[in-house]
């Protein structure tokens, strides 16, 4: 036996091991579990990645037994194998504990259609991560699906399924529903990063790439020798234009209950504080500049106007915030270290523009939503005041953006009224009771929507033959 | 600023494509097979000539080097002179794959690229935090 080669069989019966164990248990969650459509379409990546993975390791060791001076080489290429199969595997038990009973599957079918009329969003699907960290992410998945195609090169019957995003949600979050409006920034990521992919590039996107690379021009000036430190600026400019891209890109999609939403987890985290939110550091641009980019937004698209009569505490500090003079922004590497401000100002003077543009450009118009919303409102309030679920009296439902603008108005100012009604004066500052019926409120928004997905559906079949045949039938 | 899985993960998408160019560079040399030879050379090639361009004003997409933590690990392992030689060979190869002389050479190769691969997986199981020099470079410029 050729020096080595024990070792390098040692390698590849571990790595076997660990590959035929994850094979096992994504098939055994499929079994026993339901899952959004997604997450099925990650399993079996991973299943027939795994045995392939089986197959080529045989493969590998008829090379070292044929050429021994390679024996180093394969034993490497295995330690690769084996350091892709663990990010795969920081995303496989997340995914399977997202099953539909333990995320908010409503929202999530919603979120899946709203994201089938982006423009080239066509055929995506969003796979749900439960994450025991308590902040809401997208993870990356241009570099996993790099890494997939560079494994296909060797491992050739597993291709990453195309169009597929990862979400994460705070695994204590996963039932609750107005903090989970947070998932259409994170969708938001999905969206640019596909954005990004497109071939033959988006128009839209190309003139943002543009504005970031004049930006950093601004900065460095043409021809800069400097490539690593313009790597990292370029990096920090791409972070802070994601962000506010996806803010947009959530705003239109959901309107201003994401902003509402988004207020209520910065505050949480504690980053509204004075300082903090006038702060931008490497990976996010200010709360403040944030806000003002959403009342821009809001304002634009008459949703302001709409909710001119809500001021909840919420809004008034979003509002607050977004009036934040320029002048007090401040960039920070670091706790300590300030950065250069000049990129800070070539952002914003070069790049935002850009991405209002793309924000715009890649979502449906905001009018009609917000038309909507106007008539159904006081028809969902009226429903939630009196403790039922949000529904129509004629056959056209309510539609599912309004329903959840609707609702968390009305859990913002009106909650406290229901409490009284059904629990008594004694009961309003009962922490337990105030938390009991923020559920229920929940649970009924909830409700309204798949009822109003599922109404949708029907209208939708209206005129097949499997209409016909299920009026027979009934 | 701690170091998140994106990071690593730029370091892991360099190891494997590094890997991707040795397989295809060790089909070539000992099996004497070149189906994945040129497909691979020509992306790292294409690459390679990318960091020597100013990247700023590129839209172009290459698969490799466009990142702070791919030519962090580039300028780690490789000098500047070895940039130069893997550009050379490549083409030398691309320009003759059948030439006795370029199997020879194309060995050189598969040692530079695993070289790469190897501090790539290094990074990625010790990620480092964002260099000294750049820090310095942007608080210089604050």
């Amino acid at each position: 036996m050729p020096d080595g080669l024990a070792d390098l069989l040692h390698d590849a019966a571990v790595l076997h091991r660990f590959v035929d164990f994850i094979e096992e248990y994504c098939k055994e969650q499929e079994r026993s579990q339901t899952y959004v459509d997604a997450s099925g379409l990650f399993f079996q990546y991973v299943e027939k990645l795994a045995a392939g993975i089986k197959q080529e390791l045989g493969g590998e060791i008829d090379r070292a037994t044929q050429f021994p001076a390679r024996l180093p080489i394969l034993r490497r290429n295995i330690l690769t194998l084996k350091y892709y199969l663990r990010l795969l595997h920081a995303l496989i038990k997340p995914a399977a504990d997202a099953h539909t009973l333990t995320i908010p599957a409503p929202l999530i079918d919603l979120a899946a259609q709203q994201l089938q009329k982006v423009e080239g969003m066509k055929g995506s699907s969003v796979v749900i991560l439960l994450t025991p960290e308590f902040m809401y992410f997208q993870r990356p998945h241009t570099d996993i699906k790099d890494q997939a195609r560079f494994v296909e090169s060797f491992i050739p019957n597993a291709s990453f399924p195309p169009k597929l995003g990862f979400i994460e949600l705070p695994y204590s979050q996963g039932p609750s529903f107005f903090t989970n409006l947070a998932i259409y920034h994170e969708i938001g990521h999905f969206v640019y990063e596909e954005l990004s992919n497109f071939d033959p590039p988006h128009a839209n996107f190309t003139a943002l790439k543009s504005a970031m690379a004049r930006s950093l021009s601004k900065v460095f000036g043409q021809g800069s020798k400097d490539r690593q430190a313009q790597a990292f600026a370029g990096k920090i400019i791409e972070n802070w234009t994601q962000e506010i891209f996806c803010d947009l890109f959530a705003i239109r999609l959901l309107g201003p209950a994401f902003s509402l939403a988004l207020v209520e987890i910065l505050g949480m985290l504690g980053f509204l504080s004075r300082s903090a939110s006038v702060r931008f550091n490497p990976t996010h641009p200010a709360s403040a500049c944030r806000f003002a980019e959403h009342i821009r937004l809001l304002e634009a698209d008459t949703w302001l106007k709409a909710i001119k009569d809500i001021k909840p505490e919420q809004m008034k500090l979003l509002e607050k915030l977004a009036k934040e003079p320029r002048a007090n922004y401040s960039f920070y590497l670091d706790d300590k270290r300030r950065g250069p401000d000049s990129l800070m100002h070539a952002f914003l003077d070069v790049v935002v523009p850009a991405i209002r543009t793309l924000a715009c450009r890649v979502t449906s118009k905001a009018a009609p939503v917000v038309k909507r919303f106007d008539r159904v409102r006081r028809d969902v309030e009226d429903c939630l005041r009196v403790g039922v679920v949000p529904h129509t009296t004629s056959s056209s439902s309510h539609d599912p953006v309004s329903i959840i603008n609707s609702a968390f108005c009305f859990y913002l100012t009106s909650l406290p009224r229901v409490l009284e009604e059904f629990e008594g004066v004694e009961a309003k500052n009962d922490v337990a009771k105030h938390s009991l019926w923020t559920k229920r409120l929940e649970m009924w928004t909830m409700k309204a929507i798949e009822d109003s997905q599922i109404q949708d559906r029907l209208r939708r079949l209206k005129g097949t033959a499997l209409w016909s045949f299920l009026e027979k039938k009934s | 600023m701690p170091m998140d899985l994106q990071d690593r993960a730029q370091y892991l998408s360099l190891a494997l494509f590094s890997q991707k160019v040795v397989s295809a560079l060790m089909e070539y040399v000992d099996e004497n097979k070149n189906g994945k030879l040129r497909p691979s050379l020509a992306e790292a090639l294409d690459s390679l000539l990318q960091t020597k361009r100013p990247s700023v004003n590129s839209q172009r997409k290459v698969a490799a080097f466009t990142t702070y933590e791919h030519l962090r690990t580039l300028e780690e392992v490789w000098s500047a002179r070895e940039r130069a030689e893997a550009i050379r060979v490549i083409r030398a190869i691309l320009r003759t794959p059948k030439d006795p002389k370029t199997k020879r050479v194309a060995n050189r190769l598969i040692d530079l690229f695993s070289k790469l691969q190897n501090q790539a997986l290094w990074n990625f199981e010790q990620p480092k935090p964002v260099s000294p020099k750049v820090m310095t470079r942007l608080c210089q410029m604050a």
